[in-house]
């Protein structure tokens, strides 16, 4: 049960970052246009919440080596999620509206802008969902001989529901909800996680 | 021997000119070649034609959906400003610059390797008249002022299924800009890849319904020699029928208006029922566009 919920955790926690990539790219389309440069930043924002969220990730599991204490950091990403598409005008109206209304866009910032975007809007639900993996690897390392076995099977367990995150984002949810529906699934999802390390906080002994 | 020697020379004459690939370039977007064949100058991207020029006169040899784009100027001569998204091998520039040369024309391209190729190898001009920018569409609509006569949209991205329109260019919201940034008797046209009834029919009423939604008046031209539909969205509320646009047409030769030769038969073409399609496709929303859509 504990291993199923580990693999879980961390499968579901991938799938999301993947739905947000994909379905991020085409919400960010309307604004900052079909330029090749959109995918560019998405790609390349969601790998620097990767990195940065690994790296704090572990750094937090070494501190609290208790999943309970990732529930309201989730909890709170899942509300950032479901609100992205109220969120996001704004924010991203601040990006946009800075140039001069009489003269075209300097390629620098065509180039730079949608990078600004997904940022703002991608880079925190996407860091908090990555640091999933390396802490819940600290949890699963039951003994210093396995740590390689254990952390081998969460890196796969969280790639693939990366993989699956991509095809049912682009073969199915597209085509059957809307996109404010997409970002709510993902929040619900969050959500559910937020409510599964509460759930796991039982099979950890508290630190004495 | 000198028979047969005559023969094979004739034989070899006979045989079609070799394609001479005069350009070829990789952008962020396409595998672009120019190739000289049989006359023409031909742009593809990732081997499916965009344009097709003739080599002897520059406004001749092109696809003839493109003259649907002269429609504006049969409804108002007088039409002083036109954008024109995508410009490809420039077509319709070309043929603006030649026929309506007091019109400003101006021209969004998303690629800026199109724009290098289309000065370099299809003799298209920039002036204070025609003005090329390098963006993309919608967020060039979203940040210009101009009020235009008439938008002229033919942005397609062409991969290994085909070309697809980009998906933020077909929504309900999109030509709700594009109506804001038209003059009040102004008109949308879109060069919809497909056909009525058959091959991605359901691509050409999504886009009819998803236009109805915002103009009052959608009316169709489908192209001859290839495989497209020409969709018209009309701003004013007064009806346009064939008549009424024939009409228009006549008061123009009269006045002798310089247009395409083939303009007479283009007018024909005029369609005003709803495509078959459109009754069982879905309007498009920047919150809702299936990939489907559009394949």
């Amino acid at each position: 049960m504990r291993t199923f919920c580990e693999i879980l955790l961390v499968s579901t926690g991938g799938f999301i970052i993947m739905v947000l990539e994909i379905a991020g790219v085409r919400f960010l389309t309307k604004d900052f246009g079909g330029s090749f440069y959109v995918w560019i930043s998405q790609i390349g924002m969601v790998m620097a919440a990767l990195a940065f969220g690994y790296f704090c990730g572990g750094w937090l599991a070494d501190q609290f080596p208790r999943p309970g204490r990732l529930a309201p950091l989730l909890a709170g990403t899942a509300l950032f999620i479901a609100a992205l598409p109220v969120l996001a005008p704004p924010l991203i109206g601040l990006i946009i509206q800075r140039h001069p209304l009489d003269r075209d866009i300097p390629m620098l910032w065509q180039k730079v802008d949608p990078a600004l975007g997904s940022a703002v809007l991608f880079l925190l639900p996407c860091f908090v969902l990555a640091m999933l993996s390396p802490f819940t690897i600290r949890l699963a390392a039951r003994a210093l001989d396995r740590v390689g076995s254990a952390s081998g099977r969460i890196y796969a367990a969280s790639t693939v529901g990366s993989i699956a995150g991509v095809f049912v984002t682009g073969y199915a949810l597209l085509d059957w909800l809307s996109l404010p529906a997409v970002f709510l699934l993902a929040g619900g999802l969050t959500l559910g996680l937020a409510g599964l390390c509460w759930y796991m906080n039982r099979f950890y002994a508290p630190r004495s | 021997m000198r028979r047969v020697l005559e023969y094979l020379c004739a034989g070899l004459l006979a045989l079609p000119a070799p394609a001479a690939v005069v350009h070829e370039v990789f952008s962020a977007y396409h595998h672009i070649q120019v190739r000289d064949e049989a006359g023409l100058r031909i742009l593809s991207f990732n081997g499916s034609q965009e344009t097709r020029m003739s080599l002897v006169n520059h406004l001749e040899g092109h696809f003839d959906y493109t003259e649907y784009f002269h429609i504006p100027i049969v409804l108002n001569p007088g039409l002083s400003n036109v954008l024109m998204v995508g410009l490809g091998g420039g077509s319709t520039q070309r043929a603006y610059a030649y026929y309506y040369p007091r019109v400003r024309v101006d021209t969004v391209e998303i690629d800026p390797e199109v724009v290098v190729i289309a000065r370099r190898f299809f003799g298209v001009l920039e002036s204070p008249q025609h003005r090329i920018h390098v963006a993309d569409g919608r967020v060039f609509l979203r940040r210009n002022p101009t009020r235009y006569d008439a938008i002229l949209m033919d942005a397609y991205q062409t991969g290994r299924y085909g070309s697809d329109a980009p998906h933020h260019l077909v929504t309900r919201e999109f030509f709700q800009l594009a109506a804001t940034n038209l003059t009040p008797n102004g008109v949308i046209m879109y060069n919809v890849i497909g056909t009525l009834g058959g091959w991605k029919a359901e691509r050409v009423g999504a886009l009819y319904r998803t236009m109805k939604t915002v103009f009052p008046q959608v009316h169709w031209f489908a192209a001859e020699n290839s495989m497209n539909v020409v969709l018209l969205g009309v701003k004013s509320r007064e009806p346009l029928t064939l008549p009424v646009l024939r009409q228009k047409y006549e008061e123009q030769r009269k006045r002798q208006v310089l247009m395409p030769p083939a303009m007479a038969v283009r007018v024909n073409a005029f369609r005003t029922n709803v495509p078959p399609a459109a009754a069982r496709a879905p309007v498009l929303t920047d919150h809702y566009v299936p990939p489907t859509a559009l394949r």
